[in-house]
């Protein structure tokens, strides 16, 4: 039986949406933009969607949207090569851009996971759990586990508009603050948010959770004064390096250094991200 | 002659898997069905880590599922803590897990399995002849997220379900708009039930065992026996039945039952507990045609297409019923101990175990899946399925196989996928 492919050749951008190891939650939240969904993929020329799609066409892309992390040989192929085929590369969700919790393997002991390691096939041998931007160049961030999904479909419609998306850098307070929450470190809360950039309409705060810095560090964060206030708080210091290295631990190489009494590395702010972050 | 047929990247699965099918003189004589993704550890991960920072490390697992792992990982580590919720906390996270099993199943129906029966390559590709059915399909996806966002901030990787409560209850008026939301998609549901009840499925029959939790009081949801038509053990007692190895060739481990292929998941539930369900998913089952017990996978299609019927009539009784009372998150006193949770989710069950010491700081945890239970017999399921149709066109054999792999609706935990076919 041949299959029907109703999408359409045409001067639409060329778009891939694509996932190498991770939880397949960023492309849901695509999807799950029940009203927009069927619409907003007609602005484009969908040429690979391989979580939903059977017909792939993987090669020249205008833009490819890639969730996940490179954590097995396969994925870093698959990087390169999307890399290559593309003109535009996004990072979409934590795992992409940060690595996600499944690169806190760098920074947990190793007993406490090689109890799990078995040899496998050479195509699925393990490589160290990285960002996609640890090896090749991404052209824009969609950050968060998972992006807000409006956030998602706005940059598939900006991008087909030929619009430039803007960078977003506040952090999670601004939002938090103008939704009315009461701030969770004034009771005693290990939350995140000041450092933390937003973009995410303070969500988990809303529904009463302390932010875990899923986004990544904003540019001009102060870090020290974020320890202080846990330190303040009453979290040890292995708590606080934990915390803070659960979603985003790759791109706070300086963590351990603010942390020592009589350190003070000269500079704080993060490389990660740089003007590209992009916000709805 | 001997041929292979390898599918490199299955496509419409949650998850990367791999087939390599070596068949000579009608018979098969290798069969592998491997996930080939990078491993996350998971397991390891959290050792180290307070009891109260689990489920939302683990909730990463799976973006579909979140919800289950989070309520799973909750009701584990209460277990170890020997903490008993409240009942409305009982009943809120039954209410997830429900609006869970409606977005979940509406996804996997109609984006993953639809299309191979009416000769699409996607549901996208579908729309400009089936807005109708896509549009079921949405608003079940809609309305099943909305519970979730609703209790628990997030529709992926939801927040307020925690340890010994919920951070932030949802108000007595929420509750009863999500009981209006949820009853303006009965009428979705019964479409669903309708569309997947009139497809053609394959003849099969699988030899694996059929378990889930099964509960005296109601169609399982988060307690229960894991239990089998012939079988039936205590949560508590899974590591003496259950058992974990992997291969060479796979980065998900295979889980035996005392050394059975067994399966889990939504055709599992039915039939297990089918006199359980609501009236109105009995009436569809009943004009389904569908004949209980099934041992036919391809027709957990269709059992997915029931238990969201169900599903959606258990969630809106909830909320008939609910009546919001203020509860503050329980202080629960670390200590020693280890617990289990398992969650009727909507691939089947899925089981948490954590080791705690004095100080509630983790010191082991165990993860089994369901698709991690359910991949032997999938694999065996191909080897004895694929002679019955070797005299078919070779797309068509492939179809029928990729049709029978996503019946299971597996979650292989994402990656990219490209169908590739070797045949030699």
């Amino acid at each position: 039986m041949s299959k029907k492919n109703t999408s359409a050749k045409s001067e639409k951008l060329n778009v891939g949406v694509y996932g190498i190891t991770g939880c397949a939650g960023c492309q849901l939240s695509l999807i799950f933009n029940e009203d927009e969904i069927l619409d907003v993929v007609n602005l484009v020329n969908l040429k690979a969607f391989p979580f939903i799609k059977e017909v792939n066409i993987d090669e020249q892309f205008d833009c490819v949207i890639l969730e996940g992390l490179v954590a097995d040989k396969g994925d870093l192929e698959t990087v390169k090569k999307l890399r290559k085929n593309t003109k535009m590369l996004v990072s979409l969700g934590a795992c992409a851009c940060t690595g996600c919790v499944p690169a806190y393997r760098h920074f947990t002991l190793k007993e406490n996971y090689e109890h799990l390691l078995y040899k496998k096939m050479e195509e699925i041998e393990d490589v160290d759990p990285t960002p996609i931007d640890e090896h090749v160049q991404v052209d824009y961030y969609i950050p968060g586990c998972p992006p807000d999904k409006k956030e998602i479909i706005t940059f598939i419609k900006s991008v087909a508009k030929g619009i430039v998306p803007r960078p977003y850098q506040s952090p999670v307070c601004v939002e938090c603050r103008r939704n009315g929450n009461t701030c969770l470190l004034d009771s005693g809360k290990p939350c995140l948010g000041p450092i933390t950039t937003g973009g995410c309409d303070s969500v988990c705060i809303n529904g009463g959770f302390e932010c875990w810095g899923c986004r990544g560090p904003t540019k001009d964060m102060n870090l020290d004064l974020m320890i202080k206030m846990l330190r303040d708080r009453g979290f040890d210091d292995k708590f606080i390096q934990d915390r803070m290295r659960t979603f985003v631990g790759l791109k706070l190489p300086m963590l351990e250094k603010v942390m020592k009494p009589g350190e003070k590395p000269d500079k704080l702010q993060t490389q990660f991200y740089g003007e590209k972050i992009y916000y709805g | 002659m001997g041929k292979t047929i390898t599918l490199n990247h299955i496509t419409k699965i949650e998850g990367h898997a791999k087939l390599e099918l070596g068949i000579d003189k009608g018979k098969v004589k290798t069969c592998k069905l491997s996930a080939v993704e990078g491993s996350r550890y998971f397991e390891g991960l959290v050792r180290g880590r307070k009891y109260y920072e689990a489920h939302e490390m683990t909730s990463r697992i799976c973006g579909v599922c979140s919800c289950a792992h989070v309520i799973a990982a909750i009701s584990a580590i209460e277990n170890a803590l020997g903490y008993n919720p409240t009942e409305q906390t009982k009943t809120l996270r039954v209410l997830m897990t429900l609006g869970e099993r409606i977005r979940s199943h509406a996804t996997h129906l109609y984006f993953l399995a639809l299309p191979d029966y009416v000769g699409y390559e996607s549901a996208l590709a579908m729309a400009p002849k089936y807005k109708p059915q896509l549009k079921n399909a949405l608003n079940l996806m809609k309305v099943g997220n909305a519970v979730i966002k609703t209790l628990a901030a997030r529709d992926l990787h939801p927040v307020s379900a925690t340890i010994g409560g919920w951070l932030k209850l949802p108000t007595q008026q929420q509750v009863d708009e999500m009981r209006v939301q949820l009853e303006s998609i009965r009428k979705d549901a019964r479409e669903a039930c309708k569309l997947f009840s009139s497809l053609k499925y394959p003849d099969f029959e699988s030899k694996g065992e059929w378990f889930s939790l099964v509960d005296e009081k109601e169609y399982a949801v988060l307690d229960g026996k894991f239990s089998s038509k012939d079988n039936s053990f205590e949560k508590s007692e899974y590591r003496k039945f259950i058992s974990e190895y992997h291969e060479l060739y796979s980065s998900a481990n295979f889980v035996v039952r005392e050394n059975h292929r067994y399966t889990v998941g939504a055709l599992s539930r039915l039939n297990n507990s089918h006199k359980q369900l609501s009236v109105n998913a009995k009436k569809m089952l009943k004009e389904s045609g569908l004949k209980l017990p099934s041992y036919n996978p391809y027709h957990n299609v269709i059992a997915q297409a029931i238990d969201m019927m169900h599903s959606l009539d258990h969630a809106i009784e909830i909320c008939k019923n609910l009546k919001i009372v203020p509860e503050e998150v329980q202080k629960i006193q670390p200590r020693s101990g280890t617990g289990v949770g398992a969650v009727e989710v909507p691939r089947g069950t899925l089981w948490h175990e954590y080791t705690l010491d004095d100080l509630g700081t983790i010191t082991n945890a165990n993860i089994i899946t369901p698709t991690a239970q359910n991949l032997l017999n999938m694999q065996e399921d191909i080897r004895e399925f694929v002679p019955s149709v070797l005299k078919k066109k070779k797309e068509d054999i492939i179809m029928d196989i990729e049709k029978l792999i996503r019946s299971y609706d597996p979650c292989f935990s994402c990656s990219a996928h490209f169908l590739e076919v070797k045949w030699v």
